[in-house]
């Protein structure tokens, strides 16, 4: 078996995990990172995108209020190109009566969110699409959020500093040492999933940042956490019908906001408490609830074209909790097992919200050396992330570059404008092991056709790419040896300018391209099951005339093999068929 | 098709399956790598665009030239020419227009201010040494096929000199005849003019402006939205008294009927009454017909005449009633073009930097008239600035429909383009 | 002006419609909202590949019909009546310039798609019938560096898993085109140049080895495809083949303008970019159709109207979000299941299709559409296609065959229905 050790291992690569290992890393720490599947492919991957004025939580929880107005601030300088300085409106419409408003708009002036109320003829200027029934609107400082992209860069900026962020490897069970009363977490054995080998790792403490995962993690030790996962669910529509994040003004509910993200806008949430994190079906009368409240916000969102539908699982966590999920504090949780269980060397951070994960990382690191018994200062707040100079995203920004580079002729994915080049920068610059992976890293594939035109097309690259790399192995050595540079990922004209970066042989070792398309398509076809109807019927209907009539792709040979992402189509299969017995 | 609340043609660019059936059929991204496409430059960038960003993020959409193929082709229903016209708008406001484009989106200004004194106008623009100052100084194709002024008055001038040989009739048809008629070519005008009195109509030609459409394709919406106010204005009470309005440009008709309302967003009663009651005189012609009320009396005319259904005319959607009418006239030898574009698309093929673009757009016509033989002696066309780029594309003379039905009445002299003396 | 047969869609059930019609001397018009789904596919004629769950394609789709659902449009018209349609449809497009055949042993050709996959056609345009894989001899799969729809090694490499000989190999872009933003169909009209054609022969004889069968995208010429295909031939001395990539698909195109230039020739009326958004009718016949234009509604009339407006893709039916799915010009009864959670199995790739897809329009023997009692709708409607029931012509891979067999069964039907005068 092979054998690591470090100071820190953290477990779980959404963007807490990613956090705690940058922020560990640049204290001097040695830090490996380890994460089951791709970076982002819990909830981070699966949020609506916001990146919260703390507006949400001024009136119901005041202490997460003034976390995410510190935080936003600094996420601003540090994830700078990570954030669209969309500003957010919280809105009053016909059905939110009461003083809840006013209640509001003071709450906010106490813990320090700067909201002014606009007029109605300048809302409306601003977005036209607007609820004419909305009678007060209020502007705060929200902005939206790319969560792929800022987790990657988390962890770059994390490896620059020494970390190893080692993906696709699954914790199997915690070591430990020591008997009831005085135990001790010593490391892990986890699982290269891709390779198929097992690794020891040795730490001198071990941080559990598993999210919705992490009362299953805490079990391998022992330790009771009762992580409440709260599903919510997201649907896409196809165009930003906003250019603002808009919120209702009430108390926070199903359904009550609309956030702009890249080229889509997105309506969420629901919270429903789910006995597992794994369980992410989609029910027709959640979709449902999502287009009657949108309606709210923007009449006539619910005939739309929509694009897509998903869930995510929220880490909530509350000490002795047992209600609903919507009403359990978004504040975060750092729970020291020494003290709690009696587990030393132990640490869950849970609970929070996206915007916050720099703050949950900083005092989770605080604790690790308190522990260790080093003073470091965190760093992390003035320290900004790689690719933070381009400054903030805007919409326009990769139509920009496709325009002025001229790159029209090299574009894979056409809905999303991802060229040719994009795609090899991010295969060659960090693993990719589904094409799944590839659509964090650059959007393949999220646009109106679903990967209609892409997911072939990045098949038969990634295809390519890997034979060439079969047949001129890279000379660098394989582990750090490579480059890891994801800050521009989302930048056309930087893939053009960028050196390609030779294909590690090892780390992808998922030759089979008939795998890659398959798995792909099913991923796709998931989020669109529950919102197939009209026009993206149409769209999917196009997908199969590709695949089926054209491709033939339900006849290629090797179709029992398994990949990684697999186990989600099984899961379906599984799923449907339990409904077809009902 | 559920209907949705929203009118702008922003929207329809959900309706995109990327098919790319468009760029298939888009004459120029067929010449020209400047123009990546309908599919690219509409629905799909168009996701990528917002009010307000801190620049505009792309400029080949001025290479679209309006010619509306795309929505001709499109499977789906996305109004593309409109998405990008209004793509274009969006630029104009940030950055401004050229004066070159601000001059071309005004050509009713240019016909009042030629027509003062039309020969010294003409010779003024079309000497080489001006067109050679024109494309230097202001970026308008030396060898483009400007019209030349009427150097015998206006078609309103033709109006008040003929008032008294002009029909009376109770039954009544108002004209709206475009500023190209009316500083140009007036004798379409005239030729409109004998044939729905011949018809039994009295023609009522009420004060009118440019519709707008060369300001909209140069992306000056504030502009054009104060030429249909007026028009609105002036018109619309005719048509709320059910009379129809007739046009002879299909551009202008077009831009009365559904440019300038969805564009400018622009859909109150009087401009939707406006649009409800105008027509394409052949399209009018066509409903006579249908109910037995188009006269038929035509003289055979023993000609070969390649005619071409412009993009404008098609974007009427009503099929193409000047050729079922023309193909009525005894011994007249239609051919019907099915090329794309003659390249022009308005004023696209005026600019220097898109003039090439739109001859090599045009090839396709210009082919299909050759093929037609050595004893082709004019084509037709129902657009006035197509019909200047098929004659400089061709080198052969070409008509508008109405002088050719005006003609086989028996009304018209085809070659001078006059009247016949005696007739009305 | 009132026509015979009013003909709705541009896909290949309402060209062969009106092809058929014309050709039987009737009046026809057809108008379509948009260029049909011909652009789309890769131009051959699928009859019958795959049955349900039946991982193995069919070998001879006729003696495969009484396996199909009962009312299947195959099973309506019979096995004998619809390889007559297929005749005379070869016939059809021969005189067109366009060669169509099949396999002499009466079963399907395997030709490789653009994944490396077989595909199961019936009938095959000349340019694909060199690539059968029955045929056995190695290929060479060619593609171009930076093309983003064609990848050789993929083709190859999938071909060799499954027993074919093939390799793959690259040749410069600047071969085909000094433009780098071109699709298919641009590039077909590219290599209807000579000098395109001799640059691809040139660095395709640098390649080649002796024996091998050549496989390209299919871009050999638009207009001038059977010349390309045989310059390729003779010059390389060796079996050319198209494989036909994502839309827009050349060898559709091909199909599509052969039969609408034929139609035009015969005095059918081509309306494309007319939507119809209405009808009217009384005493249970149809008087007219609406179609949008720039201002009032257009109305066509007509004697007999024939429905080819294709299913969900074509955009003859359309859903929303509280499960009603319906047909979009007549409001014609269908078998869709009108509840959201009926519609999708859970895996894409599920054998046996999606029950949204396979519901559609009901028809009698004379395809006329019926409702559920077994009545038909308007005395005067037939309907062809893609949007006709019991079937999933995209899962079955039947979508030509249906189109071609129903679209002559429904004018057979017209004019027997002594609805118009012959």
């Amino acid at each position: 078996m092979k054998r690591m050790s470090t100071d820190v291992l953290v477990i779980g690569g959404g963007s807490t995990g990613a956090g705690v290992a940058w922020d560990a890393a640049l204290r001097g720490l040695r830090v490996i990172l380890v994460e089951k599947r791709d970076l982002t492919h819990g909830t981070t991957g699966r949020y609506h995108g916001l990146l919260h004025s703390g507006g949400r939580y001024a009136v119901k929880d005041p202490q997460s209020a003034i976390e995410c107005i510190e935080e936003n601030r600094i996420l601003r300088r540090t994830h700078a190109h990570c954030i669209e300085d969309t500003g957010g409106f919280f809105v009053v419409t016909p059905e939110d009566e009461g003083d809840y408003p006013d209640r509001f708009k003071a709450a906010c002036a106490k813990v320090g969110i700067p909201c002014e109320e606009i007029p109605l003829k300048e809302a409306f200027r601003r977005e036209p699409l607007l609820n004419p029934r909305i009678s007060r609107v209020f502007e705060v400082p929200d902005g939206s959020a790319d969560s792929f992209l800022a987790t990657h860069v988390t962890a770059q900026a994390a490896r620059q500093a020494g970390a190893q962020i080692l993906i696709y490897h699954e914790v199997i069970d915690l070591l430990t040492e020591g008997s009831d009363g005085d135990r001790r977490v010593v490391g892990a054995r986890v699982c290269d999933v891709v390779h198929g080998e097992e690794v020891r790792i040795d730490a001198a403490i071990t941080v559990n940042a598993g999210g919705a995962w992490a009362g299953k993690i805490a079990a391998m030790a022992g330790v009771p956490v009762n992580v409440i996962p709260g599903k919510g669910v997201m649907v896409a529509v196809n165009h930003r019908l906003v250019n603002t994040v808009i919120n209702r003004c009430k108390m926070p509910a199903d359904g009550d906001i609309l956030v702009p993200v890249h080229t889509v806008a997105i309506i969420g949430t629901t919270d429903e408490r789910v006995s597992d994190p794994e369980m992410l079906t989609i029910e027709p009368w959640e979709v449902d609830l999502m287009l009657r409240e949108g309606d709210k916000l923007v009449p006539g969102l619910s005939r739309s074209r929509i694009l897509r539908a998903w869930a995510g699982v929220r880490p909530l966590y509350q000490e002795g909790y047992t209600g609903e999920s919507r009403d359990a504090t978004r504040a975060l949780a750092l729970l020291d097992h020494r003290q709690r269980d009696g587990v030393s060397g132990f640490l869950t951070i849970t609970g929070g919200k996206w915007t916050t994960f720099r703050l949950m990382a900083e005092k989770t690191v605080d604790k690790v050396c308190e522990q260790l018994g080093v003073e470091r200062p965190c760093l992390t707040a003035t320290t900004p992330v790689p690719g933070a100079e381009q400054g903030h995203y805007w919409l326009g920004h990769r139509l920009h570059e496709v325009e002025e580079a001229r790159l029209q002729g090299d574009l894979i994915c056409e809905c999303e404008l991802v060229t040719r080049a994009m795609v090899e920068q991010a295969v060659a610059n960090n693993p990719t092991v589904t094409l799944d992976d590839l659509r964090r890293d650059v959007r393949l594939g999220m646009g109106p056709c679903q990967g209609g035109f892409c997911t072939f097309r990045a098949a038969g690259i990634l295809h390519q790419l890997r034979l060439h790399a079969q047949e001129a192995p890279p000379q660098t050595e394989v582990d750090g040896g490579l480059p890891w540079n994801v800050a521009y990922l989302q930048s056309p004209r930087h893939s053009v300018q960028a050196k390609p970066a030779a294909l590690n042989p090892k780390v992808s070792p998922l030759d089979n391209p008939n795998l890659l398309l398959r798995d792909f398509l099913q991923e796709r076809w998931r989020g669109l099951t529950p919102v197939l109807w009209g026009r993206q019927l149409k769209q999917e209907r196009l997908n199969e005339l590709i695949y089926l009539t054209i491709m033939n792709v339900d006849h290629l040979p090797e179709d029992g093999e398994a990949s990684p992402l697999t186990e989600f189509w099984r899961f379906d299969a599984v799923a449907g068929a339990k409904e077809d017995g009902r | 098709m559920a209907p949705i609340s929203w009118h702008s043609v922003d929207l329809t660019l959900d309706e995109c399956i990327k098919c790319n059936i468009c760029t298939s059929h888009c004459p120029v991204s067929a010449v020209t790598d400047l123009f990546p496409g309908p599919k690219y430059v509409g629905p799909q960038a168009q996701r990528f665009r917002e009010s307000g960003q801190p620049r505009s993020p792309d400029h080949s959409v001025d290479y679209c030239s309006g010619c509306r193929v795309c929505n001709e082709v499109c499977p789906t229903g996305v109004r593309i020419a409109e998405l990008n016209a209004r793509a274009r708008a969006q630029i104009v406001a940030e950055k401004g227009l050229p004066l070159r484009n601000r001059l071309l989106g005004r050509n009713e200004l240019l016909g009042k201010l030629g027509s003062l004194a039309p020969a010294l106008a003409n010779f003024g623009l079309h000497n080489s040494f001006s067109r050679l100052v024109a494309e230097k100084v202001m970026g308008i194709a030396r060898k483009a096929p400007l019209p030349t002024w009427s150097t015998s008055g206006t078609f309103r001038d033709w109006l008040k000199r003929t008032r008294d040989r002009r029909l009376k009739s109770n039954k009544k048809v108002v004209y709206f005849h475009g500023c190209a008629t009316m500083y140009y070519e007036p004798f379409i005008g005239k030729a409109a003019v004998v044939v729905l009195e011949h018809n039994g109509y009295e023609v009522i030609v009420p004060e009118q402006n440019c519709c707008g459409l060369p300001l909209l394709s140069n992306g000056e919406f504030d502009a054009a939205r104060n030429y249909h106010r007026n028009n609105v204005g002036r018109l619309a009470g005719y048509a709320r008294a059910g009379l129809p309005i007739v046009g002879t440009s299909t551009s202008c008709t077009l831009t009365l009927k559904e440019e300038a309302p969805e564009l400018l967003d622009y859909h109150d009663e009087p401009a939707t009454t406006l649009k409800l009651g105008t027509y394409d005189i052949f399209e009018w012609l066509r409903e006579l017909y249908e109910v037995g009320e188009l006269r038929t009396d035509f003289q055979p005319l023993p000609l070969k005449l390649p005619y071409h259904a412009p993009c404008q005319q098609r974007a009427h959607r009503i099929g193409k009633p000047a050729l079922e009418l023309m193909a009525l006239i005894p011994e007249l030898e239609l051919a019907e073009s099915h090329a794309r574009c003659c390249g022009i698309a308005g004023t696209y093929g005026y600019k220097v930097e898109k003039y090439q673009i739109a001859m090599d757009v045009g090839a396709e016509l210009f082919e299909f008239v050759k093929a037609q033989g050595q004893d082709v002696r004019y084509t037709a066309c129902d657009s006035e600035t197509c019909r200047w780029q098929l004659e400089h594309g061709t080198a052969l003379p070409s008509r508008h429909p109405i002088e050719i039905l005006a003609a086989a009445y028996g009304l018209y002299d085809l070659e001078r383009r006059e009247v016949v003396a005696g007739k009305r | 002006m009132i026509v015979d047969l009013l003909v709705i869609g541009a896909g290949l059930a309402g060209l062969i419609a009106a092809l058929r019609a014309a050709e039987a001397g009737l009046r026809v018009k057809l108008i379509a909202k948009g260029m049909g789904a011909l652009y789309w596919t890769p131009g051959t004629i699928d009859v019958l590949g795959y049955l349900g769950a039946e991982a193995r394609a069919v070998e001879r789709p006729w003696e495969r019909i009484d396996d199909l659902p009962e009312r299947h449009p195959y099973r309506i018209v019979g096995a004998r009546r619809a390889q007559e349609a297929l005749d005379w449809f070869r016939a059809c497009v021969a005189e067109l310039g366009l060669d169509y055949g099949g396999r002499e042993d009466g079963g399907n050709a395997h030709t490789p798609s653009p994944a490396g996959a077989w595909r199961p056609s019936y009938l095959l345009p000349a340019g694909q019938r060199a690539g059968d894989v029955k045929d056995g001899r190695p290929m060479v799969i060619v593609g171009f560096q930076g093309m983003r729809d064609f990848y050789p090694h993929l083709i190859a490499r999938n071909l060799e898993a499954q027993g074919q000989a093939a390799r793959a190999a690259v040749l410069p872009w600047s071969v085909l085109s000094e433009r780098r933003d071109r699709n298919s169909v641009q590039l077909a009209e590219a290599l209807d140049e000579p000098t395109t054609q001799q640059r691809l022969i040139d660095a395709l004889r640098l390649v080649v080895k002796p024996g091998e069968r050549i496989g390209l995208p299919a871009i050999l010429g638009r207009e001038a495809h059977s010349q390309v295909l045989t310059a390729l031939t003779q010059a390389l001395n060796a079996a050319v083949f198209e494989i036909a990539t994502l839309p827009p698909s050349v060898p559709g195109v091909r199909l599509a303008t052969a039969l609408r230039r034929s139609l035009e020739r015969r005095g059918v009326r081509v309306e494309i970019g007319m939507e119809a958004i209405g009808f009217h009718a009384q005493d249970g016949m149809i008087e007219f159709v609406e179609t949008a234009t720039s201002a009032r509604p257009l109305k066509h009339r007509a004697k007999a109207f024939l429905l080819a407006t294709g299913g969900v893709l074509g955009g003859g039916f359309d859903s929303n979000p509280s499960g009603r799915f319906w047909e979009t010009i007549f409001d014609l009864p269908l078998t869709t299941p009108q509840d959201r959670r009926q519609w999708f199995r859970p895996l894409f790739l599920d054998p046996q299709g999606h029950p949204a897809l396979r519901g559609g329009v009901a028809v009698n023997d004379a395809f006329q559409p019926i409702d559920a009692a077994g009545n038909v709708v308007y005395a005067n409607l037939w309907a062809a296609g893609g949007l006709l029931a019991h079937a999933d012509p995209i899962a079955e891979r039947s979508l030509e065959g249906i189109a071609i067999v129903s679209a002559v069964a429904a004018v057979e039907a017209i004019k027997a229905g002594n609805m118009v005068h012959v």
